[in-house]
Formats: C-alpha cells, structure tokens, sequence
C-alpha cells in the first residue's frame, strides 16, 4: 500500500487535532450522535449479541474458505458478463483502472465512496493522465474540493463547519452562497446531476460481494452510488478481495448489522444488489462493468492466526465511534486512509512495516470499547497489544524503555537491592518533596508531573512495617471467635489439597 | 497493442483468467491447506434460527412499514384500490404542478389510466420508444412512478428490480417518487426478500435490484439532516389494497 505518510507522530498530530477546538467538538459531537443511535437501533432490534455472533460466524466461515467463495463468486461475476481484474497491490489496481479510463478515452469519472480507492490514492492517478474524478458522496465532494482526506468513515467531513463549506462550494458556484445547509447541499445536487449525466465512467467501493450469484452489494443514503451504477456506459468496481459472502441470505445479517451499527439506521435509504452489467433490452444501467479485485496487503494477514479475523470487518465505524482516544484526536491523527481502533490495527497489517506505523498502536488506551462496539467482534485491543509485542521483538522498542526495565528486574529480583533501593529512595526524595507529593518536572518525572503530582514514599514501607504487621494479624487470629477461625483454617486446608490454585475455572 | 476495444477486452480476460488461479491459489497457499473442489459446508447460514419463524399480521406488516417510512421523511397513503391510486397520484400531481411524468412499463400501472387522468401533463412510458433518451427523460421528470416488487415491513424498505420495461432511472431520477405496493407484496422481515434471490439464482437476477426505504438523504454536512441530495426527497409509498 503506498499510503501517503503524514508528517511526524500520531502524538504530534494528535496534538494539531487537539488544538482545533472545532475540529474536537465536531468530532465528539458526531461520534456520539452516531453511537448513540447505534445504542438505540440495536437495542431496539434485540438479541443483539447473537446477531453479533452469527455475523462473525458467517465472516469467519468466509474467510477461511476465501479461496472457495472467491473463485466461486468471480466465475459467477464472469458469467454474467462482468469484467474482473485482479491486482496483487494498489499500483496494479491503479494500472488497470487507468487503462480502462485510456481506453474508453474517458474525461471525467463519478466516483460513489470507496474505500479502497482512498488506499490506492487513485484520483491523483487519474488526474495525471488528464482524466477528471468526481467525488459523488456530499462529504467526500466537499473533502475533494478542500483537497484533503477523510477523517471519518461514514461521515468523511466531519471535520468541516458550514461556513467553510460554503466557502468552497462558492468558489465552484462563482457566487457566495449562503451557509445554509439546504442550500449548500441544493447546489451540490444539481452540479452533480450535470456529471452524473455526462461522465464516461462510474467508479464505486464494494459493501459486500454475493459468490453464489456473483452480484456486488452497495449501501448508501444519498443515492449517488445508483446513480453511479446507472447512469455512465462505464463501470468499475473496486473490491477488497475479503468482501465476499456466500449468498443473499447471508446479505440480510449483513444488512442487519452494517447500518444499524454505522449510523443507528434501520437499513441505509438505499441498498443495491448489481448483477452484471445492463441487459441487452436495458434502457440503462452500464454496458460495461468491471470488478478490480485488491489484494494490496490483505493475504498477509491470512493464516495468520492474531490477525486473520481483521478480514471480517465490515467497515461500519462502530469501533471508532466508540473508542475514547478517536473521540479526542478525531482521524487525520491517525495518519493513514483507516483511522480509529480499526486503522491502527490495519494500516500496520496492510503495510506490514510494523516500524513505520508503530505509534499508531499506542494511540489506543486498550479499553475494549472498540471490541464491545463491533458488530463482528473482532477483538481489535487484543490485537493492538500483538503489534505492540511485534514491534518490540523486532527490535523496535524504546530503548530507553527497555534498560529501565532491566534494571527494574534487576533491583526487583533480590531483596536486599531492593531495601537499598527504597532507603535510598527515601533519603533521597527529601530534596524534591512539597506538601507530600512530587511536583518536580526533572527528568523522567517530566511526562508525569505536568499534569499530575507524583506521591512521595512513605516513610515506611510494607515491607519495612511487615515485621509488625506480621505480628499484629497472629495476634489477632488468636483473638478471633472460634467459628470463624474454624473456618478459615478449613479454607487453607482445602486450597492446600487444590493444589494452590486460585479455585476459579 | 489491441487493435478494438472489443480485442483488448479479450486480451485482459485472457491475462485475468491466468492470474485468477495464482490469485486465488495463493490464498489457498496462506491458509495452508489445498483449494476446495466442493462448496463448503456453511455451518451458519444466514439470519438466527429464532428470527426465521417471526411474522407480523398483515395489518400489523401495514402499521410498521409506515410507521418506518414516516420515521425516515417518507409519505405513506393507504388506498383502496387502483381507482384510488390514480385519483391520488392526479391529485397530488395537480397539487404540485407536476408536468413531465415517468412511469414503468407495467400491466397494473397502464391500467391506471395516467394519460387520461392527467391531461395537462406530459406521461412517458419507460423505454417505448428507441429514439428517447430514457435516462434524460427520467432526469427532467417531476414525478416518477413504479410498482414494488417486494416490500418488507421491519425495515421499512420496497425493492424495485429492473428489466427493459422497468428503468432503474425511473425511481433515481425524478424529483417525486411515487411507489404503488400491492398489500400481498409486503412481507415483514428483508431475509423474506432476499431469499428469493437465492432461491432464483443467478441466472435469473436483474442487472439491478434495489432497496429503497425513504427518501435520499445525507447528514455530512455539520450532522445537518439534509433530504433529496442525489435521489428523490419526496417520496409517497401507496400501500394498495
């Protein structure tokens, strides 16, 4: 994947985000309206959990018979007449789409929203060979407009106000138009209804791929992806090679949890099953269809038993809306075309240079909330912790890191080191003690100490009161009422004969 | 170099199906086993056991699909019969100053009578006439018209499958949709739809199938609700019968 490398840590783009207060607020604002109405829509449906859990069976089972299903769905795809590529990596994708645009002597493509295509940074490919592409989706207009990337994956502007909007859509207009979102929105309609109408090719993602039918699956509100599938003589598929399900009833879990977990919906306003391209007696539809099928990084996480079931996300946002670090920072922190718990996780996988990307692992504060939120249940902070395990086995680690833990092992794994090591601690911190705490931002205390107070030592330890405490509890066993001493001397007894475990599971 | 178009389609199918079994035996050669010859035993098809059984009454099936098409923006009326349709699209259409009407090129909605019922207005017939541009024709129309094909309560959603009598246009392009469903056609859970895919196979699918559940609709803008953005914003289900 040759995903553009945002400058600097995701620390010192977080710190960015932080600062637009705009931005902070749009975010949360949006992410809670979100998880909120997913909150609702799957309480209201009920059984969630099971849904849950038989998405992830269907994801599974798919997954670890992709082979199977993709054959399967692109001799059906074939079949009905589609053309199907395949591209081991985005530049092949980019290849074929181009060639197909060169051919057709293609001016302009409308695009319905893609994913993939964010990853393969084709519109600038396209762009250089003197072929215009449209983002069709509102948001990802206005983001294409202001020449920027998404920062959400169901409401890719989130980080736009009105007035900035208004702003650049009065730039296309050449006339100031007023921020007023029924008018912003008014014009976009019918500037794109002219592209919609005029353009040689339409390009969309792919939700779901049906491998009994060889049908491609879209979901949308806005109605741009029909338009997109209907309207151009052209059209190209870009499909991630793991979006396969088995059939149409299998589509109805899908569609059961995609947009109910995405947006709270009940099922997005439109939902298009395309089956080749148009019937010869059609009046429309394309005459043309291809599907791109992307590998770009995806087989590498297959057999790959931490990370496998990464393939079985659906791409609805639910782990972003949910997870408290994203909430804060909002998507361009992350750096790559997936932000939140998900894109921490797959850029590292996609990219599979765990160095370059490692810091996006740590943006994470391991909550689970991503995993609860999940529609699939892919356990997203496990997987966070193996990157983070990977990157240190790989030499990556902080060095810094690594010797204090050393040397903590060192005074940690001998007793007298360690009574050393508190007395001196202890004469020590005289120096820099205030009101009982440590307030100092010398050294190491730096990161800790600017918002917090570090607690001093007490001035004994437990070990150094054990002696007594020791003493104090055999006193005060033999005080204790003859009941419950029976007792407890029959709880020792047991867990002796246990074997001292800890006698749960 | 190809010399037609139609000579490079068939170089970059010759060039596709080499790859296809690298592509897909590489996958195989990840998940460590041999390809498949059969289908594999689904241990999990599709929805839950527990959900397969649920059905609403059919009045029941009628409350909730229009309490959801309501919750989203959508306008429902239940009618009669098809005099009734007629009356109402006529009226709406005089209401609105409709002038240019696209409709489907079905029996029951021939029957209605449009033309006759609307004499002011301009009433096409979905691919007709091989001279029209049916997509520009679709994109100037103020009110386009289709039968359901299936309908299902739970979600609020009609499904319109296309065919050379049946534009996908008509129901994308026009500024109001009206949507005629036949009672007998709703059903209460999507899988009862969807089903019938599976059970038509592939063969014979349409080129489209689409499920519609309210008007067009987008909040990117500030979470700003925002109707009509590419698709119909006005949008009358005609629960008939």
């Amino acid at each position: 994947m040759s995903a553009k490398t945002a400058a600097g840590t995701v620390k010192e783009r977080a710190e960015l985000a932080l600062n637009d207060d705009f931005l902070r607020k749009a975010v949360k604002f949006t992410t809670e309206r979100l998880r909120n109405g997913k909150k609702n829509a799957s309480a209201e449906h009920g059984n969630w959990d099971e849904w849950r859990e038989r998405g992830r069976q269907i994801r599974l089972h798919t997954i670890a018979h992709l082979d199977y299903y993709l054959n399967q769905f692109v001799n059906n795809a074939r079949a009905n007449g589609v053309h199907v590529h395949f591209a081991d990596t985005g530049a092949d994708a980019v290849k074929i789409a181009l060639e197909i645009a060169r051919r057709k002597q293609a001016k302009t493509v409308v695009k319905s929203k893609s994913m993939v295509s964010e990853e393969l940074h084709l519109n600038d490919a396209l762009q250089e060979i003197g072929v215009e592409a449209i983002e069709t989706d509102l948001g990802e207009y206005i983001i294409q407009l202001a020449g920027e990337t998404p920062s959400h994956i169901v409401i890719p502007a989130i980080h736009k106000n009105r007035y900035q909007i208004a702003d650049l859509l009065s730039e296309v207009a050449g006339e100031k138009l007023e921020a007023d979102t029924t008018v912003l929105a008014g014009f976009v309609r019918k500037k794109l209804r002219e592209n919609f109408l005029e353009a040689d090719i339409g390009m969309t993602g792919c939700n779901f791929a049906i491998a009994e039918t060889g049908s491609m699956v879209l979901f949308e509100n806005e109605g741009n992806a029909r338009m997109v599938t209907t309207l151009p003589k052209t059209q190209i598929t870009l499909m991630g090679m793991e979006r396969i399900i088995p059939s149409f009833e299998d589509l109805e879990v899908m569609a059961t949890l995609l947009p109910r977990s995405a947006t709270g919906q009940k099922l997005t306003m439109y939902m298009s099953a395309i089956t080749g391209p148009r019937r010869s007696e059609d009046a429309d539809g394309p005459d043309e269809m291809h599907i791109i099928i992307v590998d770009n990084g995806r087989s590498l996480q297959l057999g790959d038993p931490e990370f496998q079931e990464l393939l079985n996300c659906i791409r609805c946002g639910a782990c972003l809306n949910a997870c408290p670090v994203y909430r804060h920072i909002g998507g361009h922190a992350y750096g790559g075309t997936y932000s939140g718990p998900i894109g921490a996780v797959l850029t590292p996988a996609l990219n599979k240079n765990v160095a370059e990307w490692d810091d996006i692992a740590n943006a994470s504060s391991l909550c689970g909330a991503c995993y609860e939120a999940c529609p699939v249940k892919i356990p997203l902070h496990e997987m966070l912790i193996y990157l983070r395990r990977r990157k240190v086995e790989k030499g990556y680690g902080n060095k810094l890191e690594g010797a204090g833990m050393k040397g903590f092992a060192a005074v940690m794994g001998n007793a007298k080191r360690y009574r050393m090591a508190v007395k001196m601690g202890q004469i020590g911190q005289k120096l820099v003690v205030r009101d009982g705490g440590i307030r100092t931002k010398l050294g190491p205390l730096k990161g800790w100490n600017s918002y917090r107070v570090a607690p001093s030592l007490p001035k004994m330890s437990f070990r150094q009161r054990f002696a007594t405490l020791d003493q104090e509890i055999r006193e005060g066993l033999r005080e204790m009422s003859p009941d419950v001493k029976s007792r407890m001397e029959e709880a020792i007894k047991r867990r002796k004969q246990d074997g001292g475990g800890h006698g749960h599971g | 170099m190809a010399e037609t178009h139609a000579d490079w389609l068939r170089e970059m199918e010759a060039k596709s199906r080499a790859k296809q079994s690298a592509f897909v035996g590489g996958i195989s050669q990840r998940l460590g086993r041999p390809r498949p010859t059969d289908a594999p035993a689904q241990p999990f098809r599709g929805a839950p056991e527990f959900w397969r059984g649920f059905e609403w009454t059919p009045e029941e099936r009628i409350e909730r699909f229009a309490g959801n098409w309501r919750s989203v923006g959508g306008h429902v009326a239940r009618l009669p019969d098809m005099d009734a349709v007629r009356e109402f699209i006529a009226g709406k259409a005089a209401e609105m100053g409709a002038r240019y009407i696209v409709r489907q090129n079905e029996p029951e909605l021939a029957a209605l009578g449009l033309e006759e019922a609307l004499p002011e207005a301009q009433v096409s017939v979905w691919n007709t006439d091989p001279d029209i541009c049916w997509k520009a024709r679709s994109a100037e129309a103020d009110f386009g018209v289709v039968m359901a094909d299936y309908a299902a309560a739970y979600t609020g959603s009609v499904a319109v499958l296309s065919s050379k009598d049946k534009g996908r246009s008509v129901s994308l392009l026009p500024t109001v949709l009206m949507i005629v469903l036949p009672v007998e056609r709703l059903r209460t859970r999507l899988g009862e739809v969807l089903t019938e895919f599976d059970r038509a196979g592939r063969k014979r699918l349409p080129a489209g199938i689409h499920f519609i559940s309210g008007p067009s609709r987008s909040s990117d803008i500030e979470n700003d609700l925002t109707i009509g953005v590419h698709g119909p914003g006005v949008v009358y289900a005609l629960i008939v019968g």
